[in-house]
């Protein structure tokens, strides 16, 4: 038909062109902190190892497999009233690891979701360092978080239900162990 | 001292996908009170043309459209309405009435009145978008599913709020149906729909918007037939708005070469992989394509 060509470039070679695996940073902590709570003065880390209690309460709350020996916490504060609590958590999809922040009000509601960063994973393995390890040394020195070296994906079907379950076994975190 | 200005780049979990958005040219708190303001739009058309939400637009349409008119909200009035557009313009190819064939195939929730064969084919569009946002359905096994078209208006309303809130360069993608505006734009990889991780190209994407279909978990229904198309293993197209690329993407999924026409009406350009592993591209798309690096 007129309206269209055969692309020249045989469809053999295409496919071996390989796209760089990639990761995305969003926001920095930081950033993500002040976001959620422009009003808070300062954020007073919180960070809750679990005891094996806390796993099955959790779990038994959120019905979602808790798969980590903490949760990074802060308090935000306003002067010395709370003002919330910043949930730092990771999902792992089928081929993506989600690192994203959940904003609590004092009460426990949701106050905001927000995604700092995705990052390619291999058969469900975090490529990266563990968790814990990510954040370390990481600050207001860190680099902006637009990478213009990151190029976007067209015709990815990222599905977000995990962050929704992440979210679930948040809120039962919260019920366990913050409330 | 002038205030630096910035450009920043969020992502939040929204339309079942992930959802980014890049804004630039303001200060850095009006850039992020802009991208605040875009998500919310975004979760605005989600509440209201979500098919598994039962407080929808779409829900109440579902509902009670078959026995009566139903009055929508602007934006759900806008969708159907370049909806049977498009519907008209592809001799019936573009349908968001094939939810009862989804629901047979288990994609949607909800038992279907009617499996196959699809309740209207001989009869026009499914159905009526009458005056002052009032909405009737022709038939009562109709059941209307936007998500042929809903996350392309999504991406369109999001970057509209970013115009109007004066920043001067701005991207949203929505899962890979996205749009920008600005210098620069982007370079914008096509994943080859055969092999994770492989790229099919990219297109640079400035002042226009682009969708790809196919490759993932989602099926696009030939409703002539009423069931998955099976010519083509993935489509992406551009075109000067994201709802018009989200549909023609599945246009193009089901007719292939046959949605030439169509695409040329609406100055849209299109590449797909046809099953036998062929690359097509619409004349005049090679000039956007830059090689994968």
């Amino acid at each position: 038909m007129e309206h269209w060509v055969r692309w020249a470039a045989p469809s053999a070679i295409m496919i071996s062109i390989a796209v760089p695996s990639h990761a995305t940073q969003y926001l920095t902590l930081e950033q993500a902190q002040q976001l959620a709570f422009p009003d808070a003065s300062r954020f007073v880390e919180a960070h809750v190892m679990f005891q094996p209690s806390d796993v099955a309460a959790i779990e038994r709350r959120s019905g979602e497999k808790v798969r980590t020996r903490g949760q990074q916490v802060w308090r935000a504060l306003a002067g010395d009233r709370p003002v919330g609590f910043f949930i730092v958590d990771y999902v792992i999809g089928k081929h993506l690891v989600i690192d994203y922040v959940v904003a609590l009000e004092p009460d426990g509601r949701v106050r905001r979701v927000e995604i700092l960063e995705y990052r390619e994973s291999y058969g469900g393995e975090i490529t990266n360092h563990s968790w814990l390890e990510q954040f370390v040394g990481k600050g207001s020195r860190d680099p902006l978080m637009v990478d213009r070296d990151i190029r976007n994906i067209s015709g990815a079907t990222l599905s977000s239900h995990h962050v929704t379950e992440g979210i679930r076994r948040v809120l039962a975190f919260y019920e366990t162990c913050l409330r | 001292m002038r205030p630096a200005f910035v450009s920043a780049r969020r992502a939040r979990a929204q339309l079942g996908t992930f959802v980014e958005i890049t804004a630039g040219g303001a200060t850095p708190p009006a850039v992020h009170a802009a991208i605040d303001a875009a998500f919310d739009g975004v979760a605005d058309v989600h509440r209201l043309m979500s098919f598994h939400d039962p407080g929808s637009d779409l829900s109440r349409l579902n509902r009670d459209a078959p026995t009566r008119p139903v009055t929508v909200h602007p934006w759900t009035h806008a969708v159907l309405r370049a909806a049977l557009e498009l519907h008209d313009a592809s001799g019936g190819i573009f349908d968001v009435t094939v939810a009862p064939v989804l629901q047979g195939l288990g994609r949607l929730p909800g038992q279907a009145e009617a499996r196959v064969p699809h309740p209207h084919l001989d009869a026009g569009p499914g159905i009526e978008v009458l005056a002052a946002r009032r909405v009737r359905f022709r038939h009562p096994g109709v059941a209307v599913d936007l998500g042929g078209i809903a996350k392309g208006f999504a991406v369109d309303r999001a970057l509209d709020i970013l115009r109007e809130r004066g920043m001067t360069r701005g991207l949203v993608n929505a899962g890979g149906d996205l749009a920008a505006f600005g210098r620069p734009g982007e370079c914008i990889s096509i994943r080859d729909p055969r092999q994770r991780g492989a790229s099919l190209g990219c297109v640079r994407v400035e002042d226009t918007a682009l969708a790809s279909s196919g490759g993932g978990e989602a099926v696009v229904v030939d409703p002539r037939r009423g069931e998955p198309a099976g010519g083509v293993l993935g489509a992406t197209v551009t075109a000067r708005s994201c709802l018009l690329a989200d549909a023609l993407t599945k246009v193009v999924m089901v007719a292939g070469e046959g949605a030439g026409p169509l695409l040329a009406r609406y100055g849209a350009a299109a590449l797909f992989l046809s099953v036998h592993g062929a690359v097509h591209v619409t004349r005049g798309w090679s000039a956007v394509v830059c090689r994968a690096s």
